[in-house]
């Protein structure tokens, strides 16, 4: 199927997302859109499937103009959407997901399963799809959910696929089985629209790359180019992918997990015995695929969240099951995995949000009174020394860009003594400048000799920071390696296999 | 160097074991049960206390073709055999933690209540003055677990499509009221159902309304229309019953037997010979439950309840979907307000007691189905009769415990110490298309 955007523009009040966006979708074609957080991907193909409607533009499918009132009209055009954030109802079955809003039927509006589960089968062995249409969604691991999402699209006989995102949460292997199916869909006619800001994917499945960048089309090129001109092309100046770090002396163990065993809210022990520890001048990256116990971990060791069992101590100073008051004052620095919901008040002030961890001490208060020109004070300076782009410091964290709120919380844990610095996701949604921008202060800070422990399910930042790598599968550490390690044994240590590492 | 095996990667997923811890706790719970069983109840009672049972029906009045000898036993005894098996079903449950954990715990529950009633009609001395009909305890249980069933089903639905229907009690006083009048007016139970259903289901819609199109807090303005039904129904007590009391002349629906299976003895007559508003509440319930988890329409409402971006995305509209199922379940909740006129008699400010809050617990305790509001409804019927039934005796025992019980069971079901409880995901959450 050929699809074509002609001059789509869609605004939020004054904000323009899209520009005048155009763009062809040749049958049988792995087109990539690739674009920083933002950029306007999302939009765009929201637009094109009828989820948004924009103001001005048109959509040809197959020449003839389209217009979507919303995405069941999609649908039948032949458009399908796999979404980043699965379109999945979790307590229903493979098969349930797959048929819901064109269900087979028999007498008294009964579900037909028989039918059901025979449609999954065939499409499944027609793609190479292989999925249990019985399984309940929920219990199925990240990448078989989004075969069933795939799926699901394909059922509905789409003939144009839009992946969103569709790596993020994915392990190397399963990326390359996405890949896979994603080259098989093509060989069989199908259009692709892959949406992404990660480079090297890009580069190994695309047929043609167009570049977005601030709602507007940038260029289209083809994926021999270097992942330095992507990264330029992206984001509109010179980029340095590699993060420079020093080699420093290893001081000592500040951060000391013993067989900590943590609980999540359904009661299972998503943290099942994790030992590890941080030196003084060293950065440790735990790597993961999400959901396997790390954000379970962070706030175990926080103070959180219980720990069932084992202990956690700071410089030899046990603070298990201690209060996140007492943990903060023993001298971790924590920069939370939702920085919106638990790293700052977003209704409150720039300035109140840089004293969040110390607001009752002096010289933020004295005697139960806050000392607001010492708050403002400390505002002004590390606004200034953190570069925090914000109208002033009266303004509402609410009101930063990501990149800058992440700034926000960076500068409150580092503008204190510490002696450990714990930071989930660090930049997670970030523009690439506000990437590079986190990275050179976490790397600071090692270089200054602080021990740094960074939790985060981006590979590439792992590899990038870590000077040791502990990889985390279903609650236990499955390994602990050089981040000169093959990506693909890396990968099977996130999958949960310890074969091939030989450290 | 590894070779790679993308399959085995994909499929090997992380296997979390459940835990059966709670299965121990309710184990230790049944015991407890038990315990308080063979302590309270049978130790407790005079070593001579005897207890008797009758089993004449009340409510057929051309008698029943069966006559059942009254039973007599002797309270102590009867009872101390009662907890020692509450007590060995407890210890099973603890050491073998089975799946049927809570059935059990059930089981111990419907002993505790056999060995309340022996103790409550115990008299002193061999030859007993007076006993206690066992077949009206049941057919006074059945009338109040029949109206929370209403209420429940009324519950589950709302809450399946992610809306939470606060204003049950609203809807059973909306019913209620126009069922008094309805009926008095006209004297057909039929057309005070019909206006009672359409009753609920405007209070519905008004629900659907404010939750739906103007996206408020479904808490607040459930709330706010039960007070709001409350305080109609008094101006209109005061205003317009008072003055016409023909308008609430208090008649009761007939009892309708069914041919043969009425004569069974003991539950007969208190399943079988009942009002056309107990059978439509059986019948509600197979329907609902058929509609829920059967139907393509069961299928759409439940995915609004828990993912309704998922849904739409699909070209299912959340809106009409929630419109449509809270204007359902409220009609069958005016219709239980009916239920309630048919057995009470006449109407009056206050009537409904609480009741469309006990149902929405008895929701919860029967984790969001039909089929569970039913055990849970007659849970709380059965302690809700007993209730008054030892008031009316004049029993010493502390009647505000046994008040209590409903809503014990109800913390303790909400706060997870007897199995786990999940709410359809999106239960209360306004949906917005963004």
């Amino acid at each position: 199927m050929r699809v074509e955007l002609k001059g789509i523009t869609k605004r939020f009040g004054s904000f323009t997302a899209n520009h005048q966006i155009d763009l062809v979708v040749e049958p049988g074609q792995i087109h990539c859109l690739l674009g920083e957080n933002g950029a306007g991907k999302s939009t765009l193909m929201n637009v094109l499937f009828g989820l948004l409607h924009a103001e001005e533009g048109e959509i040809l499918v197959n020449g003839e103009p389209v217009r979507f009132a919303n995405s069941g009209e999609a649908v039948r055009h032949g458009i399908g959407m796999v979404h980043q954030h699965f379109m999945l109802v979790p307590v229903f079955t493979a098969a349930e997901n797959v048929v819901l809003g064109f269900e087979p039927t028999k007498s008294f509006n009964r579900l037909d399963h028989k039918t059901a589960s025979a449609k999954i089968l065939e499409l499944s062995k027609k793609f190479g799809l292989d999925v249990d249409p019985d399984a309940v969604v929920e219990n199925l691991p990240i990448g078989l959910q989004q075969r069933v999402e795939i799926l699901k699209a394909l059922s509905h006989d789409a003939e144009l696929l839009i992946l969103d995102e569709p790596t993020a949460v994915l392990t190397p292997q399963e990326i390359d089985a996405l890949m896979e199916i994603m080259r098989s869909l093509a060989r069989d006619g199908k259009s692709i629209l892959f949406i992404t800001h990660k480079l090297k994917e890009v580069r190994a499945v695309a047929d043609v790359i167009t570049v977005i960048r601030q709602g507007r089309i940038i260029d289209s090129v083809a994926p021999t180019e270097t992942e330095n001109q992507l990264a330029a092309l992206m984001v509109g100046r010179e980029v340095n992918l590699i993060v420079h770090k020093e080699s420093t002396e290893l001081g000592d163990v500040v951060l000391e997990l013993k067989d900590v065993v943590v609980r999540d809210d359904r009661g299972l022990a998503v943290v099942n015995g994790v030992s590890l520890d941080v030196h003084a001048g060293e950065i440790v990256a735990l790597a993961g695929v999400q959901g396997n116990g790390q954000t379970e971990l962070a706030e175990a060791i926080s103070g959180l969240r219980h720990v069932e069992s084992g202990t956690i101590s700071l410089r030899g100073h046990d603070i298990t099951n201690h209060t996140p008051r007492q943990i903060l004052d023993a001298g971790l620095g924590h920069v939370p995995e939702d920085r919106q919901r638990d790293g700052l008040v977003l209704s409150m002030s720039l300035a109140d949000n840089l004293v969040l961890n110390t607001p009752r001490r002096a010289p933020f208060a004295r005697r139960g009174t806050r000392n607001l020109g010492a708050v403002d004070d400390n505002a002004t300076v590390l606004v200034e020394r953190f570069d925090i782009r914000t109208t002033g410091i009266d303004a509402n964290a609410g009101s930063l860009s990501g990149g800058n709120q992440q700034k926000v919380i960076v500068a409150r844990e580092l503008s204190r003594p510490l002696t450990c610095f714990m930071a989930s996701q660090p930049t997670r949604g970030l523009d690439v400048g506000s990437i590079e921008y986190v990275h050179r202060q976490i790397v600071n800070q090692r270089n200054e000799g602080l021990g740094i422990f960074i939790i985060s399910s981006e590979l590439d930042e792992v590899v990038a920071l870590g000077d040791r790598i502990a990889v985390m599968y279903a609650g236990q550490i499955t390994g602990i390696v050089d981040p000169s390690t093959n990506r693909e044994d890396i990968g099977l240590l996130m999958a949960g296999s310890t074969v091939g590492t030989h450290d | 160097m590894t070779t790679l095996d993308t399959t085995t990667a994909i499929t090997s997923t992380p296997k979390l074991r459940e835990p059966v811890g709670r299965r121990r706790i309710i184990g230790i719970l049944t015991v407890i049960l038990g315990l308080f069983i063979l302590l309270a109840f049978g130790v407790g009672s005079a070593a001579g206390a005897h207890s008797q049972f009758t089993f004449t029906p009340v409510n057929t009045s051309s008698g029943a073709p069966w006559h059942l000898a009254p039973l007599t036993l002797l309270t102590r005894w009867s009872n101390i055999v009662l907890g020692l098996i509450t007590i060995l079903v407890g210890v099973e449950t603890w050491v073998r933690r089975p799946a049927g954990a809570l059935v059990r715990f059930g089981v111990g529950g419907v002993l505790f209540f056999i060995a309340l009633l022996l103790w409550s009609c115990r008299q002193p001395g061999p030859a007993p003055v007076s006993s206690l009909n066992f077949t009206s305890v049941l057919i006074g249980s059945l009338s109040i677990a029949m109206v929370l069933i209403y209420g429940s089903l009324s519950g589950v639905l709302c809450e399946r499509a992610g809306v939470v229907n606060i204003a049950i009690e609203g809807q059973f006083i909306g019913g209620a009221l126009a069922g008094a009048m309805i009926d008095s007016v006209t004297n057909s139970f039929w057309l005070a159902a019909l206006v009672g259903i359409l009753v609920g289901a405007l209070i519905g819609w008004l629900l659907a309304l404010l939750a739906v199109r103007y996206v408020a807090d479904q808490i607040i303005i459930g709330v706010v229309i039960v007070t709001l039904m409350g305080s109609i129904s008094s101006y209109l007590n005061i205003q317009v019953l008072a003055p016409y009391p023909n308008l609430n002349v208090g008649n009761n629906a007939s009892n309708v037997a069914i041919p043969l299976i009425s004569k069974i003895p003991i539950v007969g007559p208190a399943l079988f010979n009942e009002t056309m508003f107990f059978y439509a509440a059986i019948v509600l319930v197979a329907l609902i439950s058929f509609g829920l988890f059967r139907t393509r329409w069961g299928l759409r409402v439940r995915s609004v309840g828990e993912h309704p971006k998922a849904a739409e995305s699909v070209g299912i509209s959340v809106a009409r979907v929630r419109y449509s199922t809270v204007i359902l379940g409220g009609a069958v909740a005016g219709l239980g307000g009916v239920a309630f006129i048919a057995v009470q008699g006449q109407f009056q400010p206050g009537i409904t007691s609480g009741y469309g809050y006990i149902a929405l617990a008895a929701m919860i305790f029967g984790k969001w189905k039909p089929s569970g509001a039913v055990v849970a409804s007659l849970l709380f019927g059965v302690s809700a009769y007993l209730v008054d039934a030892l008031q009316n005796e004049n029993v010493p025992i502390p009647t505000e415990f046994m008040t209590m019980f409903p809503y014990l069971v109800t913390i303790a079901v909400v706060a997870g110490l007897i199995g786990r409880v999940r709410p359809p995901a999106s239960d209360g959450v306004p949906y917005k298309r963004d």
